[in-house]
């Protein structure tokens, strides 16, 4: 009796054709990019307030640099912004922001919970960070909304920070918030 | 479907039906250790036939993890365990009675101790910073499902692959940090996981 009419020999063909596909799929799994999978940055959506909260706010230009290293320019200097990225101090448990909207400035104070997270063999370990704490100037910054805590890898928008609609007129009143 | 395998059952009662007992060893391990030769699994399985079509099976496996590079220690080392039945939906066809279709549940579990004595996390604008994790324990509970294939080669040689959804139940909370890999469950992060095993079996008859 030749091989393929042998019992089971229908089976065996689906078994190792499966067998094949399935392994391969897993072997073609995108691999990993460690400067992508291990960014921890907090990111900040500008929104213009009393507008639709899902359609961002265009800041012409601002620079940022930390309270801690004043010297050192986060962003030197930033045009069309509607998404800021803040990195987190992974070393201690807060940090503070200066955002210069020139000429108008505002200080943003965070605390948070960190959390050493191993990524993988190649990549490594991050950090990741639970926010614990917002506290801001009103300068120009009217009002901040935490949508996600977790400070992670992935691509979330962690605060909305609510700035003045310059059509309505709106002013900013200087002041200082804290949650 | 239904009626179609009580028939298959009904039509197939018996037929190539002996009481065995079938160990079996997940050569996914080597395999997954030639990719990435810091992380070791090796895991040994055990399947009864304790009535027609129906499988109850244990597999055991240890986990030993050693990470050494320019930015990270990782160390860890573990077991695991998992319990569940199987069944044969493809009934026993007289001609083929060693072909096997398998839907499983397990329950699992994994005990590990691991630690990262270095930790170097690179950081363009606040610089480097330097940490390090000491030895703690860690356990997880999980229930998994899924399907596998298993057919005869010869001389009561197997050979079969399976593809398992898991669900994490419970996870030691309080861990400072979260281990790379749960043993058994696979890499952490989410409470979901597929794993894919590929196994060689040899069956030892009763009679």
């Amino acid at each position: 009796m030749a091989f393929h009419n042998k019992p089971g020999f229908a089976f065996r063909r689906i078994f190792f054709v499966l067998s094949g596909i399935i392994f391969l799929c897993w072997a073609c799994q995108e691999d990993e990019i460690c400067e992508d999978i291990t960014a921890n940055d907090l990111r900040i959506g500008f929104y213009r307030i009393g507008q639709d909260h899902d359609q961002w706010a265009v800041v012409d230009s601002l620079r940022v640099f930390s309270l801690e290293q004043a010297d050192i320019p986060v962003h030197e200097h930033l045009t069309s912004v509607s998404v800021l990225e803040l990195p987190l101090n992974p070393a201690t448990d807060n940090c503070a922001f200066v955002i210069d909207f020139y000429p108008i400035t505002d200080t943003l104070w965070l605390t948070y919970q960190r959390e050493t997270q191993f990524i993988s063999v190649e990549c490594g370990f991050t950090m990741f960070f639970e926010l614990t704490g917002i506290n801001h100037t009103n300068n120009h910054i009217v009002a901040i909304e935490e949508t996600t805590t977790y400070v992670t890898n992935t691509l979330d928008e962690h605060l909305k920070v609510f700035i003045p609609d310059p059509g309505n007129g709106d002013e900013p009143q200087p002041g200082f918030t804290g949650k | 479907m239904v009626m179609s395998l009580s028939q298959g059952l009904r039509a197939n009662n018996d037929a190539g039906y002996s009481p065995s007992v079938r160990v079996g060893l997940d050569v996914s391990g080597f395999a997954r250790q030639l990719v990435e030769p810091e992380t070791m699994f090796r895991e040994i399985s055990l399947d009864v036939e304790w009535k027609y079509n129906h499988f109850v099976a244990v597999e055991a496996g240890l986990l030993d993890i050693d990470v050494q590079k320019q930015t990270h220690r990782y160390m860890a080392g573990g077991y695991y365990l998992r319990l569940g039945p199987d069944f044969n939906v493809l009934g026993r066809k007289p001609e083929a009675p060693n072909d096997l279709v398998l839907l499983s549940l397990r329950y699992g579990f994994s005990k590990l101790d691991h630690e990262a004595p270095f930790i170097l996390i690179p950081d363009p604008y606040w610089g480097d910073f330097q940490t390090a994790v000491d030895s703690e324990s860690y356990s997880a509970h999980w229930i998994e499902a899924g399907i596998s294939l298993k057919t005869e080669l010869g001389y009561n040689v197997f050979i079969g692959w399976s593809l398992r959804g898991k669900l994490l139940l419970y996870n030691t909370r309080e861990a400072e940090m979260e281990p790379y890999f749960i043993g058994g469950f696979g890499k952490t992060g989410r409470n979901t996981g597929l794993m894919l095993h590929y196994h060689i079996y040899y069956r030892i008859p009763f009679r």
